[in-house]
């Protein structure tokens, strides 16, 4: 067996996937190159930074070519991670393994993670010789490289979920809107920053470089850092798994836990204001998530609920899965953060929330109303919806708004949509703003309505596999009220 | 090459009071085109069974259901007496796919490929090694350990492919089109090698277009058409069950043009064109004596044809086939109900 010494390369601990992606990886030429081009941009600038004079540009530059590897080249490595192998048909293969869903995503995204890493480790020494030549906040510094590193690693388990859409322009399109506009963002902020003198070009990538804040800060960030790089990935495995699996059961639960101890530790430490924020912010990935999943037509994946008796009935409305129970699922959330943002800052906010919230029914509503009854995969369409609803609508009804705002008028033609509600709601008049909420409100309400009775439709739809699966379990007594 | 691949560890869980394959009333639609339209038809254990059928048939279709990669719209399958729907990791464990297109990857070794896919199904340790080892010795594919995976000729990747099935010793195999595009060297030793897997007693199905080369690694072989079983059976029964009584096929070579016997052919009586071959062609003529056939020669020899030669021919399987589809066009074909015959042999299902 000559051949042994070749694939004793990784041990057995390591997931074959991540094995498999590693040595596809590290033999690419992108990977390679960028490595060199790397250290011979940071050779040169621990060169230069010998001056003190020039030491803020150097940074300044330093920080720029960081984050544009960590958080911007190496995610991008993941753009078609699944998506080639469900053109070349490897992804079958795949799924024939003993390798589950979960573990194939997550071995695509771990292969970028560790990759990333090992570059991020060998930036290191480099800070390490900026701090011996021109003393600078070295700790400060190795925290910020670390937080590129984090960002890039939740960009990428994004872009790793976004692979699983075939369709090359979809996915160039969630990509690279964000970057565009970030990227007009950043030259227009050179514009400006040159015209008022004196700041270095790389400043601009610097957003979230140099935080300061303490260790919680850090717990806090890795935390839900980890969160959405599970919630990501999960719903990539979602995507790919055979239809009877029950991911939604972990995925739902998860994700509630994780809302919940963000409630939990608002109130504990009693900055529920800045929670409440930031659960709304959770929810809606979290309805987007519950909202796109197709309903499931295989009775096992029901007998397992109707086997646990009634508290899996219950948890059947709620984790089953499919859009149906994802709309009682995210009913439910809802109602949890608008309590929450009623009782920590104030009953307009929590209206706002819910308000927010029936503007993602909105979307899911509109899918349901116009993609093609044949269409399986929702995602696709909910994606499309929300860009165009959220980019095309929202930019046509600011320009609608500002004429109003300079007459100080009330926009009540915001009222109709919920994505405009909370702009009309800022700039109406003192007087007029409960009953303004109180319309949005109404209003919003057609979205979950709606919704509600295309999920009546397609409850009954699967009803059959649900009466299946019941006899799987009790054989034929009940079950005829399903 | 090793005469044996079968893994010293114990068989997957499989119930072996049931067929080994068994599809009931199989629908698929895409959109308004059905796919799959009702099929069923059961394979016992230890059977090389053939799928036929032409482009579009539905073939590929039925095998991914069969192999959980995509859901049936209705019916039931189930593989080794687990349900594909409501056990897919069960059916998986016990199930070899060989894919029409043969997924390889880029920047990865032969060895690597295999080893990945060891690794993916549970291998650890010395024990990969030695099962890597024993999959390419089964496929030949040592000397080739050390090429990339993606740039080797079709019938190394062909190997490859079946190798990567073979890993995890499955006891069902299905090989959509694995003869496809391989050169008559390359299709024979693929031959022995599924001779081998069958004498081990795996349950096979192969999808293919070679009909003659089916017709001889087959017990049976099962016809679908526009998403129809429309014959299982022996390629025996298929041969004589689409023979139209009181006709013979006659193979003709002429000196010359192979156009003027065309043309001769297509206003004599009695006779129909089957197929036109490089020196003549072969004709179908609605006689069986021997008085006739004689006089149909003599008829050619005066009308000025040069015959070469002239004999009769078995009706092949090919013939059958075309035969048959014409007939289900024609609604005169009698479907044969999907037959389940006793194990052929004992000793192979233990
Ligand atoms: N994913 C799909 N979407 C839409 N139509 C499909 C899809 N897969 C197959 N079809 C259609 O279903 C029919 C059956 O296809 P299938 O691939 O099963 O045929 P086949 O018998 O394997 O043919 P071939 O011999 O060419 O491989 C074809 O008409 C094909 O166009
Ligand atoms: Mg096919």
């Amino acid at each position: 067996m000559n051949a042994a010494p070749a694939i004793m390369d990784f041990p057995d601990r390591l997931s074959p996937m991540v094995v498999k992606e590693l040595r596809q990886g590290l033999r690419t030429r992108l990977f390679g190159g960028v490595l060199l081009t790397l250290h011979m941009m940071l050779v040169l600038l621990t060169l230069m930074s010998g001056g003190a004079e020039n030491a803020a540009v150097v940074s300044g530059w330093f920080d720029g070519i960081a984050t544009l590897v960590l958080c911007i080249i190496m995610p991008l490595r993941g753009f078609s991670a699944v998506a080639d192998e469900l053109k070349s048909g490897t992804l079958d293969m795949l799924a024939l393994t003993r390798l589950s869903a979960g573990r194939i995503i997550f071995g695509k995204w771990a292969a970028i993670a560790s990759q990333s890493l090992l570059l991020m480790l060998s930036i290191m020494p480099y800070v390490v010789a900026r701090f011996v030549f021109g003393g600078l906040d070295l700790f400060g510094e190795i925290t910020a490289l670390f937080y590129k590193w984090l960002i890039g690693v939740v960009i990428a388990a994004v872009i790793v979920a976004l692979s699983t859409q075939r369709q090359f322009w979809l996915r160039a399109v969630v990509v690279f809107l964000p970057l565009m506009m970030g990227g007009c963002g950043a030259a227009s902020f050179i514009m400006v920053s040159r015209m008022g003198g004196g700041m270095p070009p790389g400043t601009v990538f610097t957003v979230f470089t140099k935080s300061g804040g303490g260790s919680s800060t850090l717990l806090m960030g890795v935390g839900m850092a980890a969160w959405a790089i599970f919630f990501f990935l999960s719903l990539a495995a979602t995507r790919i798994a055979p239809a009877a699996s029950l991911l939604s059961v972990i995925k739902r639960s998860v994700n509630l836990v994780m809302l919940l101890s963000l409630l939990l530790l608002g109130w504990l430490t009693g900055s529920g204001a800045d929670m409440s924020m930031m659960a709304a912010g959770v929810l809606s990935l979290l309805m987007m998530d519950a909202l796109t999943e197709r309903v499931n037509d295989v009775p096992s994946v029901y007998a397992a609920f109707y086997q646990r008796g009634w508290p899996g009935r219950v948890a059947l409305w709620l984790l089953a899965p499919g859009w149906v129970t994802g709309l009682v699922y995210t009913a439910l959330l809802v109602a949890l953060v608008t309590v929450y943002v009623g009782w920590t800052r104030s009953v307009e906010e929590a209206k706002l929330v819910a308000v927010r919230a029936a503007g993602t029914w909105m979307i899911a509503a509109l899918v349901q109303l116009f993609s093609t009854r044949k269409s399986r995969d929702l995602l696709p369409p909910f994606i499309i919806f929300w860009l165009f609803v959220n980019v095309v609508v929202a930019t046509l009804g600011s320009l609608l708004l500002m004429p109003l705002a300079m007459r100080s008028n009330s926009a009540w033609f915001t009222c109709a949509l919920p994505q405009l509600l909370p702009a009309g709601y800022a700039m109406a008049q003192p007087g007029d703003k409960a009953a303004f909420l109180d319309l949005g409100m109404l209003t919003a309400c057609i979205w979950p309505a709606v919704l509600l009775i295309a999920a009546v439709f397609a409850w009954r739809h699967a009803r059959g596999a649900r009466q299946e699966g019941w006899r799987m379990i009790h054989g034929d007594q009940g079950g005829a009220a399903l | 090459m090793s005469s044996s691949v079968s893994n010293s560890a114990p068989a997957h869980e499989m119930d072996r009071s049931q067929p080994a394959v068994v599809v009931e009333d199989l629908h698929r639609t895409f959109g308004a085109l059905k796919a799959v339209d009702g099929v069923s038809f059961s394979i016992d254990h230890g059977r090389v069974v053939g799928f036929v059928g032409a482009n579009g048939a539905g073939k590929t279709t039925t095998m991914r259901i069969m192999a959980t990669l995509d859901s049936p719209g209705s019916g039931k399958v189930s593989m080794g007496g687990h349900n594909v729907v409501h056990h897919p990791a069960k059916v998986r464990r016990l199930l070899g796919w060989m894919p029409d297109s043969f997924g390889t990857y880029e920047h990865m070794t032969v060895l690597e490929y295999l080893d990945f896919y060891a690794r993916a199904l549970g291998f650890k340790g010395a024990d990969r090694l030695r099962r890597i080892q024993e999959v390419m010795d089964f496929t030949d594919l040592t000397p080739l350990a050390d090429r990339m995976s993606n740039k080797m000729s079709k019938g190394q990747t062909q190997r490859l492919c079946l190798g990567r099935a073979l890993l995890h010793d499955p006891q069902i195999l299905i090989l959509d089109e694995p003869a496809a595009g391989l050169d008559p060297k390359a299709r024979v030793e693929l031959k022995n090698l599924i001779r081998i897997l069958a004498q081990e007693g795996k349950t096979i199905l192969i999808s293919s277009h070679i009909l003659s080369e089916l017709g001889e690694m087959c017990d049976s072989l099962l016809f679908i058409d526009k998403g129809r079983i429309v014959h299982h059976g022996d390629a025996e029964s298929m041969v004589r069950g689409t023979e139209t009584a009181g006709e013979t096929l006659v193979n003709v070579q002429i000196a010359g043009e192979p156009a003027k016997l065309i043309e001769w052919a297509l206003t004599a009586p009695l006779i129909k064109i089957v197929e036109e071959t490089k020196r003549g062609a072969r004709l179908r003529i609605q006689a069986v004596d021997e008085d006739t056939l004689a006089g149909v020669l003599r008829r050619m020899i005066q009308d000025g044809l040069p015959v070469l030669d002239y004999h009769r021919e078995e009706r092949r399987l090919e013939d059958a086939f075309i035969d048959m589809l014409g007939q289900i066009d024609k609604n005169t074909f009698k479907a044969q109900p999907p037959e389940i015959r006793p194990q052929k042999n004992a000793e192979a299902a233990n």
